[in-house]
């Protein structure tokens, strides 16, 4: 554990997640006005001791909207990922234990997903469902899980015939207890690195949904449908544009800088450099 | 390499067929039927024209029937007619009675998407190659720190904030660059250079959009392949025979760290055609991907779904062309898998 922090990166990305997790978490506590609540006498004004970030087209707060969007964009992540993981645990677990022609189907299976343009895939079931918080995070998780299969697969092929699976087997462990007693605690670090990598691309793509109004729907707030206001307003007030996309940045960059951080402090050969 | 070549277009189909099955599944997803979205979209659509759609996509026969007839017309690369823009065809260019010859949407969108991501593919290569042999050369001095800095961001950036941000500097703050559409107003009356240039100038700030990313994932990977072969033998034993340092890194260590870049260009094409979505939308350029939106927001279903079967076409030619000049560049892997 002490290696992990000796990477000054890793330490940033952790204080800019937590932090921005804490601020999430107590949004109610701190947000000065309600993030939904128009004032028609407050309409697009600049940042002040008032409104710290401004105000919108219909007068809210951009402060508040800002602390009640990173609740959506930390929730889309944390669900999409985990959608994706699972998925790609049971795949790659079954593929990599089982091989044969499961293996070839799962494998596949992936190839298949992997030549899909994600987003347009994406895009293309938000059209058909309707555009909702849930839909968005159950569609990324469906079109994310490809990664984690091979990873998982991967891993388990490489500790399959290692000696203790090998003396497990031996003293007549069944399969459920081979796979989730042994090998996969033995898979998990670059399992969580790869959840963490993935949390910041998918929260990448939940704000480019918002922003191109197949996301988060209004009144909600997310970064991305601030940004698309943003996107009316740049003219007259660029504060409108600047936070929100300070914020993705800010998010993506911690979850990027501590995923990358963990993998190398677990994984000593791409340390080497 | 013929049955090479033989064997991986082989491979092709089954996959095209899995995706074939995707498609028709999404095609599936939405709620009542095709027809009531066409007339939800359309309130004076008459029920004769919904019958006759329903006949077009064969609704009124069994589910497994109807994908062997919608597998039938990808085989034919018939993607049938849009809802949304007058009955054009979806793909290719058809001919009526008359002579009259209307262009396909997909036509019309694919070189243009294709143009701005092959400009971008040359910026990235030109920008990020020597970013990344420099970052290696100086590992852990502060051109590398200063690179990985820029990586992280890179990473990092979404893309349609930086757009915005770039279409307000260069665009509205100071009119250095065009920030809609591939032509200015008049354009067709100018001469073909001036043409040329005024198209160049719309394309400055998409391709660097779509460019973006792609700098900070193969500068990084660059420097991670450079440092990789400068560990291996054959560079010690260049080194060891007294080569100079110049001819070591850029005709021993650079040739073959660059090997692996083919490849993860190929890998790259999905990413790169549904990115252009979010730099085309925002700077109105008539791509696939603004096709692709707008199709989205009508719930056009014949444009979505031959963009998602085209897309994907084009990306196993993509990763095709990469294993194909893998091999061809790498002798090793001829031999293995030839």
């Amino acid at each position: 554990m002490k290696l992990v922090w000796q990477n000054p990166l890793t330490l940033i990305g952790f204080i800019i997640i937590s932090s921005i997790l804490l601020l999430a978490a107590i949004a109610p506590l701190i947000a000065p006005y309600d993030p939904n609540a128009i004032d028609v006498k407050a309409i697009l004004l600049g940042p002040s001791q008032l409104h710290l970030m401004g105000t919108d087209g219909l007068g809210r707060d951009v402060f508040s909207r800002m602390l009640y969007g990173a609740r959506i964009s930390l929730m889309v992540g944390f669900v999409a990922v985990g959608i994706a993981t699972l998925i790609g645990i049971v795949l790659g677990a079954i593929a990599g234990f089982y091989r044969g022609w499961v293996d070839t189907v799962i494998m596949r299976t992936v190839d298949v997903m992997l030549s899909i343009p994600t987003f347009f895939l994406i895009l293309a079931v938000i059209a058909f469902l309707s555009p909702s918080i849930w839909n968005i995070m159950i569609v990324i998780g469906l079109t994310s899980w490809m990664g984690v299969t091979r990873l998982v697969r991967a891993e388990f092929l490489s500790l399959r015939n290692r000696e203790f699976v090998l003396a497990a087997q031996a003293l007549g462990a069944k399969d459920f207890r081979l796979i989730f007693g042994h090998l996969l605690p033995n898979s998990l670090t670059p399992i969580i690195v790869s959840s963490i990598l993935g949390i910041a691309s998918a929260v990448l793509v939940e704000s480019g949904l918002s922003f191109l109004g197949l996301g988060v729907q209004a009144p909600q707030a997310s970064w991305g449908n601030i940004l698309t206001d943003g996107k009316e307003y740049i003219q007259f007030a660029w504060w409108l544009s600047l936070f929100p996309g300070l914020a993705i940045l800010l998010t993506v960059l911690g979850y990027n800088l501590l995923g990358d951080g963990l993998r190398d402090a677990y994984n000593p050969r791409s340390n080497q450099h | 390499m013929a049955s090479y070549l033989l064997k991986r277009i082989l491979w092709m189909m089954p996959l095209l067929l899995g995706i074939s099955l995707i498609s028709f599944f999404i095609m599936h997803l939405a709620p009542g039927d095709i027809t009531t979205s066409e007339a939800s979209f359309n309130p004076k659509a008459s029920e004769e024209s919904r019958q006759k759609l329903r006949a077009l996509y064969n609704l009124d026969k069994p589910v497994i029937v109807q994908y062997g007839l919608w597998v039938k017309r990808l085989a034919k690369l018939d993607f049938g007619t849009s809802f949304a823009s007058h009955q054009r065809p979806v793909f290719w260019q058809t001919t009526d009675k008359d002579g009259n010859v209307t262009l396909g949407m997909i036509q019309e969108a694919l070189p243009i998407t294709l143009l701005i991501n092959v400009l971008s593919l040359l910026l990235i290569i030109g920008i990020a190659l020597p970013l990344g042999v420099i970052s290696a050369l100086k590992q852990n001095q502060w051109p590398d720190r200063g690179i990985t800095m820029f990586v992280f961001l890179g990473f990092a950036i979404p893309g349609f904030w930086l757009a915005l941000m770039l279409m307000y500097w260069t665009g509205v703050q100071h009119s250095w660059l065009p920030i809609s559409g591939l032509e200015s107003m008049g354009h067709e009356n100018l001469t073909w250079p001036a043409q040329i240039w005024d198209t160049l100038q719309h394309l400055v700030l998409p391709v660097f959009i779509s460019a973006i990313t792609g700098l900070a994932g193969i500068s990084l990977f660059v420097r991670n392949g450079m440092l990789d072969v400068l560990h291996q033998d054959y560079i010690t034993t260049a080194r060891a025979k007294g080569l100079n340092e110049n001819k070591i890194i850029y005709g021993h260590a650079l040739r073959n760290a660059l090997l692996p870049l083919i490849t993860i260009f190929g890998l790259s094409i999905p990413g790169l055609i549904g990115g252009s979505v979010i730099a085309e939308s925002i700077f109105a350029i008539p791509g696939m991907g603004k096709l692709f939106y707008d199709a989205v927001l009508m719930r056009d279903f014949p444009v979505i779904m031959g963009i998602l079967t085209i897309g994907a076409i084009l990306t196993m030619l993509g990763n095709l062309l990469a294993d194909v000049s893998y091999a061809w560049a790498d002798p090793r892997v001829r031999r293995g898998a030839m």
